[in-house]
């Protein structure tokens, strides 16, 4: 075994041990016909009879393992043959009743209320639980339980019409008095997400169908905010009657049907769904792949009838089979950030380092290393959030500069500058090996460390104990990070400060981005981080794949119009 | 006899609690906890707080150690704080494809090497077992990494050479289909029998080798068998203590030992699940599933020392 | 088969001892390859210290996952890294790994083994439960452990391996050590006023040595094979340091690319450890003065213990 613990021997209590090789010196005799039978008897007659029989019988043991051999290829032909004839009753052409889909990352629980993690909000959000408001593929605002709203002059007073004759999938009425009770909870028992209601006042319903919420100050972002987890439907009359950790009661097109932790999760179609959009395919199981290996053989064998997403290094086989195949990139807001440790006491805090930084990294051979897909990126806000623009004009690749800013900090060859670079294991060791051979190259010495995940939420996050650090921020509309000088970043801008809390309480949707465009200009010109770039989450499907949601599926997945009809 | 079972079962029963302090203190080491997991990214400071006193995970040590305790002397293993699953069930669930493999896997050892050692020692040539001793080798000092490399490559569904069975995971709906579940842990334990067959065949070897030098073969030659079946009625017959706890202790070690294989196959079992449940910090799961794991060590031990007791007379204090 | 030291006069001849040891080892084909090997092995380490082919931190992102070329003969990484290259330098740590192993579990597992063969009943009696409860822990676990809050190292490698092996060592090598320590010989030399610490490096540990070679080289093997596997788990060698491990993991990626690079990293793990076991095997013999004429021939003076078995493995 690899990791046998050096119990090679026989040693049982005895502590008797066996050579490995032993010249055997009695090896070479060897009885011979010439030695008495088994009857002792020199009588050649009898010998003969004896040692024939003798000879004729199988040892026992051989016997048994023969037996078990053969029973052992039986079970194995029977199992080979019933796998091989199994096959799908569906004709060609139909729509399958019964889809797999293969996910990396799994949820831990289905606790969405209080464990953080976007695959809750991927299979759960718009398929399960539904919101006040729903999500548009355009990352917009649309209608979801409140069918229209109103907002108020001063932008305090937010009124929701609800739908009508709305249900959750246990027949319980959905109504206002569910929102406010939500809504409530959410603030009161500090639900995930529910900072996102930091300016809320009050949530009150003023008739079974509509729902006031009015808030201590203008929120720009409230709306958008409500199509996410702060925004989620609970039915107040079944509370307690099911584990939130392993069982969902929501509102949506889809109930939970099993769910097993860390390994797969089947939804099936709600057939007394309110709404008018009902699920088109019966049931969906969606399967949870940590291994890359593993995910691209179950969509070859067709077992999955798609990945999402599917790792660059293997993406190439189903790429050179349109036939078959059909691989897309869709648009994300996942942001793969390199912190630097802006706080007092590390050599990032000096502005020339950290541009010194950016100015070395190479982008391009980045996102060329994974595959070409992924967008680059150069300020906290990607192309689908509000407030985007191309900042690619501010730190070009220049090894030169980056060099004499260095040269300028006071760095050179004789004292060089050692940075750590922290990241959580889950992204793989190329990224860190890569900027650590382009940091080299301006004189860096940069050290990198993988760490566990948990690690990394206690030592970088909590106790910011780091010099760089790489973390994929998926969440979109999170530029408020910035504005925190207590986030890991510990960058304190005063002026992007108030930029940002002016865009969150403009009156406009224009004002506010263009507050948003200033902040997001003035923290890349800071250099307060690098942003490696814009995670392109690549899908690859089998043909006949349809309705299946390309963009942003990593933290929001509505499974309602997905079909396929195997070809 | 039954003094040797009380000194042994008291042994074991101080082993175990002394287990469980040092699995508990080892694991309060490991930085970042299952609040901060919970909280994740973004969430603030009060939140991760109140998880932490809803968790039970601010009480003093001392506390938290004697709770579990506790429940430990009730029989109670514990429950995943995450899915609220217990403990029982967690392993049970992965038990039900590391076992299996275990299982196959050490058939195909037997199967492969117990003949390949008998074979060795009967041999008359010494090019012949020289050869023997050769396979011996080469098989033991085999990466079980690369084994499995290997075997993917040639035979596995969807990128293998000759593609006879599914390389990797373990089907949806586990042994509800036992069909494919089988055939998922054929390549695994291909693997796994082949890089164990290899210790077997040099403990079978070896043990036959020592009979063969001593006088019970040629006594039993002398009793009119020939060569081959003194060696193999006799040899292995009195061989078989010997075999019998080192079969034991290796299905023991190979719990943990196939995690690499279970990983490279993608099968979710005990150690895949341990090092899952280690990377969350559900630590109430992982202390009972440690805890479960030595205390299956230590029994297996205890069976392996009495059995050979039992089998082999010879054996006294 | 005792070499009790103080039969011998001098380093000369010690010198001596060991050329006839090699030269036996040479003259077998099994000890023949392993020296050869290990040889090879050695100065492909210490080349790759100063030169590889392409250099380690050299990456080439816009040339990932290529397939074998001149310029990269075992094809590129994730990284575009030259393989080849890593797979040299790979060894090198390996050979670290192993020699720091081997040296850790020889003196866990005499230190272990001294308290073994104690007279004092307490010790051994406490020594040898513990060790029995604590080699229940698979190697895996101690990585798990020790990497899970320092990240994984190299340094948590060796610590795991040369722990459980060490105590292993102890636990195997008992039975010649107690037959060394409750001998007629230990007795006189104790009570001819020797330290203990004298007698147990003076008369137990050469009772022990054959079984301690074979251990130590089936161990150098063992852990050998499990950084391969730590590593591929993300809790051996971290990712900045070349090793064999990580060339083997590197190569999982390649099943569905490049097939045929699959076979180099582990083949050549292989070759290692074979060469690792093949070298205690052929070492333990040339060593034994039963086993090998030649050492007889020099005229060495054995002096067995009254209690010392004939075939004592």
């Amino acid at each position: 075994m690899t990791d046998s613990n050096g119990a090679h021997e026989p040693h049982g209590a005895t502590g008797h041990e066996a050579p490995t090789s032993t010249n055997n010196p009695n090896a070479t005799t060897n009885g011979t016909s010439n030695m008495p039978g088994a009857t002792g008897s020199l009588d050649p007659t009898l010998q003969a009879a004896s040692t024939a029989a003798t000879r004729n019988k199988p040892p026992v043991w051989a016997i048994i393992l023969a037996v078990l051999a053969v029973l052992a290829v039986i079970i194995g032909s029977i199992a080979a043959i019933r796998t091989l004839t199994s096959s799908n009753d569906t004709p060609a052409g139909h729509k399958e009743s019964n889809v797999t889909i293969g996910v990396k990352l799994a949820p831990t629980n289905l606790d969405i209320r209080n464990t953080a993690g976007s695959a809750l909000d991927q299979v759960l959000i718009d398929n399960v639980y539904e919101g006040l408001l729903d999500r548009g593929a355009d990352n917009g605002v649309q209608p979801g339980i409140a069918q229209s709203w109103d907002v108020s002059d001063d932008g305090k007073t937010y009124t929701f019409e609800l739908a009508d004759g709305m249900t959750f999938s246990n027949g319980d009425t959905l109504d206002s008095q569910d929102v406010v009770w939500s809504l409530n909870e959410a603030i009161k028992q500090g639900y995930h997400g529910s900072e996102f209601l930091s300016a809320v006042d009050t949530v009150t319903a003023s008739d079974s169908s509509t729902v006031i919420i009015t808030l201590k100050e203008p929120d720009a972002d409230l709306l958008w905010n409500l199509t996410g987890r702060a925004g989620l439907i609970y039915d107040e009359e079944a509370e307690g009657s099911y584990d939130p950790k392993t069982q969902a009661l929501g509102s949506g097109p889809f109930t939970v049907e099993q769910f097993t932790a860390d390994d797969s999760i089947t939804l099936k179609r709600n057939d007394e769904y309110w709404g008018k959009n009902k699920a088109k395919t019966e049931q969906i199981t969606i399967k949870y792949f940590t291994d890359n290996n593993a995910a691209v053989n179950a969509l070859k064998s067709g077992d999955v009838a798609l990945l999402a997403p599917i790792m660059p290094n293997v993406m190439q086989t189903f790429a050179d089979d349109p036939e078959h195949y059909d691989v897309q990139p869709g648009d994300d807001t996942d942001k793969y950030t390199l912190a630097m440790n802006n706080g007092d006491g590390h050599a990032t805090n000096d502005k020339r380092v950290r541009q010194a930084i950016r100015y070395a990294i190479d982008h391009d051979e980045l996102i060329a290393a994974r595959g070409g897909v992924d967008l680059p990126l150069y300020g906290p806000i990607p192309e689908l959030d509000p407030g985007y623009e191309d900042l690619s004009a501010l730190y070009p690749h220049d090894v030169a500069k980056a060099k004499q800013l260095l040269a300028e900090a006071g760095y050179n060859e004789q004292h060089p500058l050692k940075l750590t670079l922290t990241y959580p294991n889950i992204y793989g060791s190329e990224i860190g090996d890569m900027l650590r051979s382009q940091l080299a190259q301006a004189g860096i010495d940069l050290d990198v460390q993988e760490v566990e995940f948990s690690t990394w939420l206690e030592q970088v996050y909590t106790n910011k104990q780091y010099d760089l650090s790489l973390v994929d921020h998926n969440e979109s509309h999170d530029i408020g990070s910035w504005a925190n000088p207590d986030y890991y970043f510990n960058y304190n801008n005063k002026q992007v400060q108030q930029l940002i809390n002016d865009a969150r309480t403009a009156p406009t949707e224009q004002e506010s981005e263009a507050k948003l465009k200033q902040a997001a200009r003035i923290i890349s010109e800071d250099a307060a981080a690098d942003w490696l770039f814009n995670y392109r989450v690549t899908t690859a499907m089998a043909k006949g794949v349809e309705g299946f949601p390309v963009n942003m599926n990593q933290s929001f997945m509505p499974l309602v119009d997905f079909t396929y009809t195997k070809q | 006899m039954i003094r040797f079972l009380a000194r042994r079962i008291i042994t074991l029963l101080v082993a175990l609690v002394a287990i469980s302090i040092v699995i508990f203190l080892l694991l309060r080491v490991l930085p970042g906890d299952l609040a901060l997991v919970m909280a994740g990214v973004n969430a603030p400071a009060s939140r991760v707080e109140a998880l932490r006193t809803q968790l039970g995970l601010d009480e003093p040590l001392g506390m938290q150690y004697l709770h579990w305790l506790g429940s430990l002397l009730h029989g109670d293993l514990g429950a995943s704080q995450l899915t609220g699953r217990p403990v029982a069930s967690l392993v049970a669930t992965r038990a039900a494809i590391t076992f299996p493999l275990i299982g196959l896997g050490l058939l195909v050892a037997l199967v492969v090497g117990i003949p390949l050692g008998c074979a060795a020692v009967l041999a008359r040539s010494r090019r012949v077992r020289a050869v023997f001793q050769t396979i011996a080798v080469i098989g033991g000092a085999v990466p079980a990494l690369w084994a499995g490399l290997v075997l993917i490559v040639l035979f596995a569904k969807g990128s293998g050479l000759l593609p006879l069975f599914p390389s990797q995971g373990f089907p949806l709906n586990a042994w509800h289909n036992p069909g494919a579940a089988f055939m998922s842990l054929i390549l695994p334990a291909l693997t796994v029998g082949l890089i164990v067959g290899a210790s077997i065949m040099r403990y079978t070897r070896s043990a036959l080798a020592e009979q063969m030098q001593s006088d019970v073969i040629a006594m039993a030659m002398a009793c009119g068998y020939t060569r081959t079946q003194a060696v193999l009625h006799v040899g292995l017959r009195l061989a078989l203590p010997q075999l019998v706890s080192v079969i034991g202790l290796t299905f023991a070690e190979m719990i943990t030992g196939v995690m690499v294989i279970e990983n490279l196959f993608a099968l979710p079992g005990i150690g895949t699940g341990l090092i899952n449940d280690v990377g969350h910090r559900d630590l109430l799961a992982v202390q009972g599933e440690l805890f479960m794991l030595a205390a299956f060590f230590l029994v297996i031990g205890l069976l392996v020392d009495v059995t050979h007791r039992v089998l082999d007379p010879r054996l006294k204090g | 088969m005792q070499l009790s030291r103080s039969s011998q006069p001098g380093s000369g001849r010690s010198r001596a001892v060991w050329r006839v040891v090699l030269a036996t080892m040479w003259a077998h084909g099994t000890g023949r390859f392993a020296l050869v090997v290990m040889a090879l092995w050695t100065a492909i380490a210490l080349v790759s210290l100063f030169w590889t082919p392409v250099p380690l931190g050299l990456t080439d992102g816009f040339n990932v996952w290529a397939a074998p070329s001149l310029t990269h003969i075992m094809g590129t990484d994730g990284t575009g890294a030259d393989m080849f290259s890593w797979l040299i330098a790979g060894m090198g740590t390996d050979l670290f790994i192993v020699i720091v192993t081997v040296a850790l579990t020889a003196a866990l597992g005499l230190l272990v083994e001294s308290l073994m063969v104690s007279r004092s009943v307490a010790l051994s009696q406490g020594s040898i439960v513990t060790v029995d409860a604590l080699i229940s822990i698979p190697t895996m676990l101690i990585a798990l452990m020790l990497a899970a809050p320092l990240g994984a190292t190299v340094i948590g490698v060796i610590l795991a391996c040369g722990i459980g092996y060490g105590l292993n060592l102890a636990r195997v090598a008992r039975p010649a050590a107690l037959l060394a320590a409750r001998s007629a010989y230990v007795e006189s030399a104790r009570a001819n006023g020797a330290s203990a610490v004298r007698v147990f490096f003076t008369h137990i540990v050469p009772n022990c040595m054959p079984v301690m070679i074979v251990q130590l080289s089936l161990s150098a093997g063992t852990a050998l094979l499990a950084e391969a596997g730590l590593t591929y788990l993300g809790i051996g060698v971290p990712s900045g340091t070349p090793s064999l491990g990580r060339s083997i993991a590197t190569s999982v990626s390649l099943i569905t690319v490049h097939p045929t690079t699959v076979i180099w990293p582990g083949l050549t793990a292989t070759i290692l450890v074979v060469a690792l076991n093949l070298l205690g095997d052929n070492l333990r013999d040339a060593i034994d003065p039963l086993r090998n004429p030649a050492l007889r021939q020099l005229g060495h003076a054995v002096q067995s213990s009254d209690a010392a078995p004939e075939r004592e493995a």
